[in-house]
């Protein structure tokens, strides 16, 4: 018996020892590849499962934070407002990635290892996460979501003088805890109803999607006369309802077949069509658009978000067999288009003596024990136009919230507010996008805003439906700082339909005139749209000859961040302006060269982004497993859907 | 038969050695040992719920004291129960008990389970049983008196899940019995009393196996008689296993059947035949069962199921490689996406925070396992002892063999508990009984080698 014994002793041993050669095989020779295997769910849980830091708001509101769960994960990532935020905290999705602040900032958020103080620290915990502060305040974004209500576009309110983003809301949003949950079926669900959505939610079109801006660009052509051909701004031009084009028969016609003409300062407060498309035609393609881009179209804005879109100018070369394009061009229509941040952005240069600040909206960042780790020191982003064309703007601006002008309906009595309404048809359809940017108060900007709405029945303007939006905005942004409360009523008449003339061409297809009647005859440019679609950058401030490239950070006035009365404010409007105006060596960027952004760093690189579109095959288990009683895994949508309840014999584990 | 009354020592025997007698050296050696494995479970439990928590909380520390503590309490009574037992069985059980709960206790962190307070008092039970089981059975042999009522039991045992209102099923296999709160599962008693059986009837009936009797035409073959009773016990439990739809423990009951024949016998014939009747019934359970057709697929190629039945395999393959040649730490890993990770799957758990090193840990301590208990059963008194000891050890090695090769897919996956390392009430008590059996057979045999004089150990013992 005992031979035997030993046999099975031997048997065993063998046993074991082929056990010991398979976990080799396992640990060692494949455990590279099985470890980063696209399904092995360890490879996103190592991200997962531990908190994140919260994100707030400048006045503290949280809108992005980490709750434990009793599932798998460990940690739900919840955003508790969540569809209003939703553009600037983006989302944290197990299946789709990271967005928005959740990702340019994951590498503060997501746990990390707190350096090592003192030899104590050696022994503590020393995970931590880091909480973003953002610059947004949480009563202007309520605000801009109530005004936008149901209509479709995005509101963006920047403070000039730091680059700050105060407020961004686009309509209609998403919400992102839909995203973030851990019920993968939800998850997908959510995603493709999304994308299905004609209205495009997912889109923070605040500043990832284009629209024409209308009259609004002509605060571009505006400061083009001044940069490049400062004789125009005094030249008078006729009276016309509309303006006959080169090299076509097509007319240029005013916005309701109004009746418009004069010296600049008129022009611009009455937004005329045909005034500012013979400007157009008299700076010429290549001043334009160089002027274009030293606003920062076609350029990115750098703003710490993902997905910010370059607005878009057309090169000055596809302008040479297309004049009647550069006319429509300088009022903002045919192929230009223009994220409503990047008119922020250029309201915003003209607040800012002619500098662009980056935008961005994290204002610090802190661990979570409360040590500062990183507080956002404004830069700017490029010089736009000198102080002195700046300060001219500024003052054609003021006039459109005059009597007399297109939006006296954004007047807030005791405040000069500077602004420019655009009423911007959109493709085909016979529908507006409406477009309002100001700024307040105009010689001590606090906050600029930019709004647009888009797909609006073609009987709106831009004063009617963003006027009010911006506003109330800039009311908000004005209390919420010191000193410049408004005191006046807050009547919102929004008669300035009548006396204005806002622009309207078609730049479409068909003969389909603006609805509004008035100008029934008008037609399309034949050249319209066609051709003009090059996407060549040029660099074209090659042509502006003010090349001085002073950095822009020495021309960056400090004023605008004192919270000064209105009376005072106006009072030191003359010595700052002089001082501004003073440094007229100011450069002139070439487009597209963000040689002022260099101090970028604040903008780190989303390091570690956990999932792309390669993990969507990946199927996370159920919420808990934990024991022999536990249901087997029922794949959310690789097992049929009748597997849940019949017809589907489930996998069985080892029974205990 | 005359010096049996002094090597059982009854209660009433008042040797004055024996309630003040100075520990043995193999009990000195058990006790060493058993600080060196409460060290090694101590130590990798304070990593690993510093590992999963970062902290150290007071009701862990009392639960970790008590699994460390624990196995003192049947060392102790080692010394009065059983003084000249192997001292390296209940250290390495307690290593493996000890690893198991500091996984338990991780896992429970993982997946939010609420189980390692229940681990510790089913190792308390394991404690009491291993005590009350050396306190009882003074003598192995009194084991063999009742034979068929072993064989009884074990039958009875294995069908009483079968009884409505008493059997449970859990996931599609009828393995417990439920009384009131508490669920058990009988088939781990089952398979040691079928072990005694075994052991009992083949030492019995050993020379009518051994030697063939009858006469078939010109081919001497064995007398069938005796062969009724064991096909029959046999029978009883592959038609429970059956009904019961346990295929792991059907196939470690035929394997220590044969294994025991054959150890019995020394026939090969047995296990040729009992080859051929293994395939045959795999091949037939193919077919008839889905559970055995599921099981043999994922083992060939769990892949295209990774997301339906081979969920569970292929989480398991990607723990093993993760957790590569070192682990990923304690506490550090992801063993929570193995579904029932901790019973069956907890090997997978090992091998992804301890890495190879840890498994391998595993696998060396059952083979030590395995090592002291066939050497028990070599220097066992009685043929009976022998077998008995043998059987049992082999139980416990195929079956922490079957387990661990189906988690890392070298079998098909068989649905048993890794013995001691496992969540399980039943598991825990049934192994730790079977255990204490082992462990009297090795005082059993000691002490009747000390008696012959075959060792040096009695000059120690008399010494002060």
């Amino acid at each position: 018996m005992d031979r035997q014994i030993r046999w099975i002793g031997l048997v065993l041993l063998v046993c074991f020892g082929l056990l010991f050669l398979q976990l080799n095989n396992l640990q060692v020779l494949q455990a590279k590849k099985l470890a980063n295997a696209p399904g092995n769910p360890r490879v996103v849980a190592v991200a997962l499962d531990q908190p994140r830091g919260i994100i707030q708001t400048a006045d503290g509101v949280v809108v992005a934070e980490s709750k434990p769960t009793h599932d798998i994960y460990g940690q739900l990532r919840v955003y508790p407002d969540g569809p209003l935020y939703a553009d600037v905290t983006g989302y944290d999705s197990i299946l789709y990635g990271l967005t928005g602040v959740e990702a340019t900032y994951n590498t503060y958020l997501r746990s990390h290892s707190a350096p090592v103080r003192s030899f104590a620290s050696l022994f503590q915990n020393r995970t931590i996460t880091d909480t973003v502060t953002l610059t947004i305040s949480s009563t202007l974004q309520e605000l801009a979501a109530k005004e936008l209500g149901s209509m479709h576009g995005a509101a963006v309110v920047l403070d000039p003088a730091t680059g700050a983003t105060l407020a961004m809301y686009s309509s209609p949003t998403y919400n992102p805890n839909l995203l973030a949950s851990h019920d993968i079926a939800l998850e997908r669900k959510t995603w493709t109803s999304l994308l299905a959505d004609p209205s495009q939610p997912l889109l923070p079109r605040a500043y990832a999607e284009r629209y024409p801006p209308g009259s609004t660009f002509k605060i571009i052509t505006a400061s083009a006369v001044y940069d490049y051909d400062p004789s125009l701004a005094t030249k008078v031009y006729p009276k016309l309802t509309a303006l006959k084009l080169p090299q076509t028969t097509t007319l240029l016609h005013n916005y309701g077949g109004e009746r418009c003409g004069g010296q600049l300062p008129v022009l611009f407060q009455v937004s005329c069509d045909t005034g500012f498309g013979q400007i157009g035609l008299d700076l010429g393609p290549g001043n334009l658009a160089a002027e274009a881009n030293a606003f920062g179209f076609n350029s990115v804005p750098p703003i710490d978000l993902t997905g910010a879109a370059p607005s878009y100018f057309p090169p000055p070369a596809s302008f040479l067999k297309d004049l009647p394009g550069l006319a429509y061009s300088a009022i903002g229509q045919q192929n230009v288009a223009a994220s409503t941040l990047q008119m922020a952005l250029a309201g915003a240069a003209i607040a800012d003596h002619g500098v662009i600040m980056t935008p961005h909206v994290m204002a610090s960042i802190r661990t979570s024990l409360g040590q500062p780790v990183e507080t956002y020191k404004p830069h700017p982003w490029r010089r736009a136009v000198p102080a002195t064309t700046a300060s001219s703007v500024t003052s054609l601006m003021l006039g459109v919230t005059q009597p007399g002008g297109t939006a006296p309906n954004v007047a807030i009595p005791g405040v000069e507010v500077a602004a420019k309404t655009g009423t911007a048809q959109h493709g085909t359809a016979n529908t507006n996008d409406d477009w309002l940017v100001a700024f307040a108060p105009a010689q001590d900007p606090v906050a600029v805003v930019a709004v647009s709405v888009n797909n609006q029945p073609a009987s709106t303007t831009g004063s009617s439906t963003a006027g009010p939006i911006a506003r109330a905005l800039l009311e908000a942004a004005l209390a919420s700082t010191a000193g410049h409360q408004p005191t006046g009523s807050t009547s919102t008449s929004t008669t300035t339909g009548s006396g204005s003339n806002t622009t309207s061409t078609t730049t479409g297809s068909g003969p389909t005139g603006p609805s509004t009647g008035g100008a029934g005859t008008t037609t399309t440019p034949s050249t319209g749209g066609g051709g003009s679609t090059t996407t060549t950058t040029t660099t074209g401030a090659t042509t502006g000859g003010t090349t001085s490239t002073t950095t822009g950070t020495a021309a960056t006035p400090s004023a605008a961040t004192a919270s000064a009365t209105p009376a005072a404010a106006s009072a030191a409007t003359a010595t700052a302006t002089a001082s501004a105006t003073a440094d007229t060596t100011a450069a002139l960027l070439p487009g597209g060269s963000p040689a002022l952004s260099n101090a970028g760093t604040a903008t780190r690189s989303p390091s570690g982004q956990p999932v792309t579109g390669g993990q969507a095959s990946w199927r996370p288990p159920g919420p808990t497993w934990s024991g022999s009683e536990r249901a087997p895994p029922q794949g959310a949508d690789t097992v049929p859907a009748s597997g849940r309840t019949t017809g589907f014999d489930p996998p069985r584990w080892g029974p205990p | 038969m005359a010096a049996s009354a002094t090597i059982a020592r009854p209660r009433s025997d008042p040797t004055p050695a024996f309630p003040v007698a100075p520990p043995t050296h193999r009990r000195r050696t058990e006790a060493g040992l058993l600080v060196l494995a409460g060290l090694v479970t101590a130590s990798a439990g304070l990593l690993a719920t510093l590992g999963a928590t970062h902290s150290v909380s007071r009701s862990y520390e009392e639960m970790l004291g008590a699994i460390v503590l624990l196995p003192f309490l049947a060392h102790l009574a080692n010394r009065r129960l059983a003084p000249e037992a192997d001292p390296v069985l209940l250290p390495v059980v307690s290593l493996l008990n000890g690893l198991g709960w500091v996984m338990i206790a991780r896992l429970d962190h993982a997946v939010h389970s609420d189980y390692a307070p229940r681990q510790v008092l089913w190792t308390a039970l394991g404690i009491v049983v291993y005590i009350v089981t050396l306190a009882v059975l003074r003598r192995p042999r009194d084991l063999e008196r009742h034979r068929y009522l072993w064989a009884l039991g074990g039958v009875g045992l294995l069908l009483l899940p079968l009884v409505p209102h008493l059997g449970e099923d859990i996931n599609g296999a009828r393995l417990w019995i439920r009384l009131g709160p508490i669920t058990f599962q009988p088939v781990e008693v089952a398979k040691i009393a079928l072990v005694v059986f075994f052991a009992s009837i083949f030492v019995e009936k050993r020379e009518l196996l051994s030697h063939a009797t009858a006469r078939l035409r010109n081919h001497r073959v064995p007398d069938p008689r005796p062969f009724g009773p064991i096909l029959l016990a046999w029978g009883f439990s592959m038609l429970a296993m059956v009904a019961e739809r346990n295929v792991g423990f059907a196939l470690l009951i035929f394997v220590i059947f044969l294994s025991m024949l054959w150890m019995a016998t020394g026939r090969v014939s047995y296990l040729g035949v009992g080859a051929l009747l293994f395939v045959a019934g795999a091949f037939v359970g193919n077919f008839l069962f889905a559970q055995v057709h599921e099981r043999i697929t994922i083992w060939l190629n769990p892949w295209p199921y990774a997301q339906t039945i081979g969920y569970q395999v292929i989480q398991a393959e990607y723990a093993f490689g993760t957790g590569g040649i070192a682990g990923t730490g304690l506490g550090l890993g992801h063993p929570g996406f193995i579904p029932i990770v901790q019973s069956d799957f907890i090997f997978a758990a090992f091998g992804e925070e301890l890495g190879l090193f840890g498994t391998t840990l595993l696998v060396v301590a059952f083979a030590l396992l395995v090592g002291s208990g066939l050497r028990v059963a070599l220097r066992a008194r009685s043929d009976f002892s022998k077998l008995l000891a043998a059987g049992l050890i082999t139980v416990l090695g195929f079956q922490a063999f079957f387990i661990m090769a189906g988690v890392v897919r070298l079998l098909p996956l068989t649905g048993l508990t890794l013995p001691f390392v496992a969540y399980g009430g039943s598991s825990l008590a049934a192994n730790y009984l079977l255990i204490a059996l082992v462990v009297r057979v090795s005082d059993e045999g000691e002490r009747a080698a000390l008696r012959q004089g075959r060792s040096p150990r009695p000059a120690r013992r008399s010494s002060p």
